[in-house]
């Protein structure tokens, strides 16, 4: 939107408003969807695919803190309470009440929301660093408190709810393949990204960064700020409740330790990484944050395989090891480096290379 | 001009203090329907704290405001745009990382029906929304105030100048029916001031708007100019009200402004 090819005008203001102005953009999301919905499954092997679907898992939980921090200049710092009720609600309701995966999975989504818009009141009164002290509070509060303490012991099935292989299902459709999964991740990934920016053109999302942007102003323009905050807030939930509820296909038991504080954190990383009020952002941070660290431990990995390199670097075993933690340091890193010299994220040199490109040969 | 009798802005004894300051002492005035009123007064004056009340940013402590008769002291500002006052404001306050029209747009938010679900679906009722806005944004307001070329802009990277403009363009989006001018004409250069000038005229005048205007400015010229009527105000308190040349030719105004006598005949013109 807003950014054409020079030399493409419009006759009619409906054009104008349209997401794939061109044909050639039209050729090349075509191409992307062939290649998500059907190169992708087809061909790929069994470990890509459980790569993708955290990359998709990634997206779907990164979608609503992008949206509170990045589109509304909210911060959420507990968002991964919100994918664990959607998680837990969606588990619970089918394993006490047998409902079925689908519909369980959006009420997952409306509780997370809900759930989410409580955390969200004091940002009617509170800005920036109290902000980040309740919406911490939501992860302990949650995750630490309730899910461990309280829920987990319903039906008395020990910490962790164990899913029956085949339990999930969307009417015929059995979820239990990782190909499976995928198609479901990549079907929701379509359809959050979708509504996301869908919102973003329209009255709500427009209200939203007017917030972000000036309060003031927006409220001075007719916005009522508080209720479209605490909107912001649902929609953020409802993004991870229905993150959380995907995920479960992809484990074999929800347990609370999936949805711990450093997930939290890791989802602020992505949209850090990836660019902050940018839904490619979301998708860029999501990619690079889980296929660097996989290309890192496959290096590593690599590298331990040859005696030349173990002897030119003899503590390499050691980190294959100790992979789990190198990963966290090297992104504690990439964050600070990020931050420093790429401060707009990755979204903003994709945006630099577009526009490079559009105006093409004449860059001026 | 349709200057009417009819009272759409009425102030009543408005006290307002800031800790020890005292920004405005029992000021009271009337508006009429149709009419620009200007409000002078040297810097600190209280201006700007009147125009924050009668819009809900400040809550007086003490005095009413009602608008076409009805109490509006308690409420919000979102609640006061809803009944069609708007504003501009002394120090630029737009949405710096949007484009033009989308700052316009948020103009028109308490015009736009689309909710959530709506809105996230977006074909359909609200996709036909937006072009009907788009439309009316075109027709009515860039156009009006010539910003054809900018619209596309990100506004944090335009001249001052323009963002003024944008600014109003963004008041007028709402489709007020009083409108809150704040400095419109500060840092302006002359050929820019005779724009806004116009433009203010315009929205006054043109049978499509005819939006009463509350106007703050320090260009003496074009306040005596344009205003229909004038207030001036001294340190919180109200010292003059009237037509332009009774409040010119009033000795408290002249005192006020005694030793910025060069400042208030010599801007710019
Ligand atoms: N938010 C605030 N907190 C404390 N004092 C304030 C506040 N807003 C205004 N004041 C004080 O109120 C008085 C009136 O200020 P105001 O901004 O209304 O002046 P003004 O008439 O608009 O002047 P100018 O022509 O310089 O814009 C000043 O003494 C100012 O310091
Ligand atoms: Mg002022």
């Amino acid at each position: 939107m807003g950014y054409r090819p020079c030399g493409v005008y419009h006759q009619y203001y409906s054009q104008d408003h349209a997401w794939w102005q061109t044909k050639f953009v039209w050729g090349k999301m075509t191409l992307l969807f062939i290649t998500i919905f059907y190169l992708i499954p087809q061909f790929a092997g069994m470990y890509l695919i459980s790569v993708a679907n955290v990359v998709g898992y990634t997206i779907l939980a990164a979608m609503g803190v992008q949206l509170l921090i990045g589109y509304c200049g909210q911060i959420t710092l507990g968002h991964a309470a919100f994918l664990a009720v959607g998680a837990y609600t969606c588990t619970l309701l089918m394993l006490q009440l047998h409902i079925p995966f689908l519909i369980a999975m959006i009420i997952g989504g409306l509780v997370g929301g809900l759930w989410c818009v409580l955390f969200g009141l004091p940002s009617a009164r509170v800005k920036g660093f109290y902000l980040i002290m309740t919406t911490m509070a939501a992860q302990f509060i949650t995750v630490e408190f309730f899910i461990t303490q309280y829920i987990s012991q319903i039906g008395g099935r020990g910490v962790a709810f164990s899913i029956p292989p085949g339990t999930i299902k969307i009417g015929p459709w059995v979820i239990k393949t990782d190909r499976d999964v995928y198609y479901l991740m990549v079907i929701l990934v379509v359809l959050c990204t979708l509504a996301m920016a869908n919102l973003l053109r329209s009255k709500v999302g427009r209200a939203w960064i007017a917030i972000r942007d000036n309060d003031i102003a927006a409220e001075t323009m007719g916005v009522n700020i508080v209720l479209y905050k605490l909107l912001a807030f649902f929609v953020a939930g409802f993004f991870g409740g229905i993150a959380g509820a995907f995920w479960i296909t992809s484990l074999a038991a929800v347990s609370p330790e999936h949805f711990h504080f450093g997930w939290s954190l890791w989802l602020v990383g992505v949209i850090l990484i990836g660019g902050v009020g940018s839904i490619y952002g979301t998708i860029f941070g999501s990619l690079f944050m889980t296929l660097i660290p996989e290309g890192l431990k496959f290096l590593i990995f690599f590298l331990t395989q040859s005696p030349f390199f173990v002897n030119l670097m003899p503590f390499l075993p050691h980190l294959l090891e100790k992979f789990l933690y190198v990963k966290e340091a090297a992104f504690g890193l990439a964050i600070a480096f990020f931050l420093i010299y790429e401060p707009n994220g990755l979204s903003y040199r994709w945006w630099q290379i577009k526009n490079y490109f559009n105006l093409w040969p004449f860059s001026y | 001009m349709v200057l009417t009798d009819e009272i759409q802005l009425k102030v009543e004894n408005i006290h307002m203090a800031f800790g020890g300051v005292q920004a405005l002492m029992g000021v009271s005035f009337e508006v009429k329907k149709g009419e620009i009123f200007s409000i002078i007064g040297p810097n600190g004056a209280g201006k700007t704290v009147m125009l924050n009340c009668i819009n809900g940013l400040y809550h007086p402590q003490k005095g009413r405001i009602f608008f076409e008769g009805k109490e509006i002291t308690k409420l919000k500002p979102y609640q006061r745009a809803q009944l069609g006052i708007s504003r501009t404001f002394q120090k630029i306050e737009l949405f710096k990382g949007a484009t033009v029209l989308d700052n316009i747009r948020l103009g028109r938010h308490i015009h736009l029906k689309s909710g959530l679900l709506s809105g996230a679906i977006y074909f359909g009722k609200t996709a036909r929304e937006e072009v009907e806005h788009r439309d009316f944004i075109e027709r009515e307001i860039i156009d009006l105030l010539e910003i054809e070329h900018i619209r596309d802009k990100i506004v944090g990277m335009l001249p001052y100048g323009l963002q003024k403009r944008v600014e109003l363009a963004r008041a007028l989006a709402l489709n007020p029916k009083i409108i809150l001018l704040d400095e419109p004409l500060a840092g302006l250069n002359l050929e820019e001031v005779e724009d806004m000038a116009r433009f203010i005229l315009d929205i006054n005048e043109e049978e499509r708007w005819q939006t009463t205007c509350v106007l703050v400015e320090h260009d003496m010229g074009v306040v005596m100019d344009i205003s229909h009527r004038v207030m001036a105000l001294n340190f919180g308190e109200k010292i003059a009200e009237g037509t332009p040349p009774e409040v010119q030719n009033n000795p408290h105004v002249i005192k006020a402004y005694l030793g910025e006598a060069e400042e208030i005949y010599v801007t710019r013109r």
